[in-house]
């Protein structure tokens, strides 16, 4: 199900980029999946580049409460 | 003296005297002892014995005071305090007011670890099975560390250099002295609440056995056991070993090389991502001249080249047989009629001789059946046909 479907993540996109150059060492596909699958990859080998290329580190600080945090658990 | 002895001092008079004597003599001393029955009461008062072979003296150190204390004593300890002698004449009692106190020596602190360190251990605090999994991409890293040491710095750095992909959260924390495990404790314990931290790091720069004292605590020990998010130690230099590492689901031998375990690198990352394109090309390229050449020796097979040789063949299969099915019907419908004019004959004869046999005749003229008055001519000759022959009339 997940196949098909790139997420904006990119540990997913990259596990994806792994799964597609594998299936496409496997010469069992016919032409036109090769073709949809190499298409895919080389989208998912220019978002992650960008990605990465984009990619500026972020560093905040943890106030001492947490109060402006909103993201806490609900336990 | 003469005179003391002859004086009658009443219990107060006495012991106020003895109170001034012993508080104003022993103002500031130190003595070294051994911890014995230490209670750190819930008010934050610490109560226990100081002891050595031959004598036993009680100590107090109140709250507030015993903040700046980088250790937490227990019972066996030798160590060194600082302080004053007080006399509490309700109880008749006298007491060390303790305001300091220090390990008697690097070696006490070393007890204390290996002490500690066989204790957790045994309780299974550093089992490899319970150790969580680092993960190889980290959205976001929770830094537990002082907030203005080279430490931090160094892995800002380095998180910079491998992974900017990666949101730090620094925790700023007293990584040394008095209430510094408490406030380590405190901070594993809110990044815990937040949901997004991926990892922990706890890390402090190099220092001696006293500044790294904290990572030793067992309420440190506790807490990083405690932790659902991993935790990487990277305390001292790579020779410094504490508790803290033992415990921790990784331990890194100094806060660089614990940001480095905590990131992926980019360049290895985009060589991966480089790599897996330029192999994906190859191989669609390879699968497309398969498929090319696969193509062109269809094209240029003798079919493909006289397309209508086929067309010829099996028009002219297909002549020859419609031939063939032509004739074989015709030859069937010709026999077919043969059978049936003779059949007609047979029985058209087979009729007439009937009715000739009973008496009637037949009148042909000019070989011709007549069968009506109107067609018969009397100035031509005819032939009777009788049963048993024929007449001929002129």
């Amino acid at each position: 199900m997940s196949k098909k479907k790139s997420s904006d993540n990119f540990e997913d996109k990259l596990a994806r980029l792994e799964e597609i150059t594998t299936s496409l060492e496997n010469s069992e596909i016919g032409l036109e999946e090769s073709i949809q699958l190499f298409e895919e990859g080389v989208k998912l080998s220019k978002e992650c580049l960008s990605v990465l290329e984009k990619a500026e580190l972020k560093v905040t600080t943890l106030k001492k409460d947490l109060s402006e945090i909103n993201n806490l658990e609900d336990d | 003296m003469s005179e003391i002895q002859d004086q009658i001092f009443s219990v107060s008079e006495i012991t106020k005297s003895l109170k001034f004597i012993l508080e104003s003599t022993f103002e500031k001393i130190s003595i070294e002892g051994e911890i014995s029955n230490f209670k750190a009461h819930g008010s934050g008062h610490w109560y226990f014995n100081l002891k050595d072979e031959g004598a036993v003296i009680n100590c107090t150190m109140w709250k507030g005071v015993n903040n700046y204390v980088f250790f937490t004593p227990e019972d066996g300890m030798k160590i060194i305090v600082t302080g004053r002698i007080t006399v509490y004449p309700p109880r008749g009692s006298y007491q060390i007011d303790v305001r300091s106190m220090k390990p008697a020596g690097v070696g006490e602190l070393q007890a204390a670890f290996e002490r500690l360190k066989k204790k957790l251990f045994e309780e299974g605090l550093f089992d490899e099975e319970s150790k969580k999994a680092i993960p190889t991409f980290p959205k976001k890293i929770g830094m537990i560390t002082a907030a203005d040491g080279a430490a931090v710095k160094d892995m800002i750095s380095v998180a910079e250099r491998r992974f900017p992909l990666v949101e730090l959260l620094i925790a700023p924390t007293k990584v040394q002295g008095a209430g510094a495990a408490e406030n380590i404790v405190e901070n594993i314990r809110k990044l815990n609440l937040l949901k997004d931290i991926d990892v922990i790091i706890l890390a402090r720069g190099g220092g001696s056995i006293e500044d790294l004292w904290a990572f030793n605590e067992e309420i440190v020990a506790r807490a990083i056991y405690k932790s659902k998010i991993p935790i990487i130690s990277g305390v001292g230099h790579e020779v410094d070993f504490t508790i803290a590492d033992f415990v921790a689901d990784l331990r890194a031998p100094t806060p660089s090389v614990a940001m480095e375990l905590a990131t992926p690198d980019i360049e290895e990352l985009k060589n991966f991502i480089k790599d897996s394109y330029s192999l994906s090309c190859d191989i669609i390229g390879r699968t497309l001249e398969n498929y090319r050449t696969e193509l062109e020796d269809q094209i240029s097979s003798y079919a493909f080249r006289y397309p209508l040789e086929k067309i010829r063949k099996y028009s002219q299969m297909v002549d020859l047989n419609l031939y063939k099915l032509v004739k074989e019907i015709e030859k069937r419908i010709l026999s077919a009629s043969n059978r049936i004019s003779l059949l007609s004959k047979s029985l058209e004869a087979h009729d007439i001789d009937k009715t000739l046999k009973k008496g009637f005749t037949l009148i042909k003229q000019n070989s011709k059946l007549i069968t009506r008055k109107n067609n018969f001519n009397i100035a031509a000759p005819s032939t009777i046909k009788f049963y048993d022959g024929e007449i001929e009339i002129k």
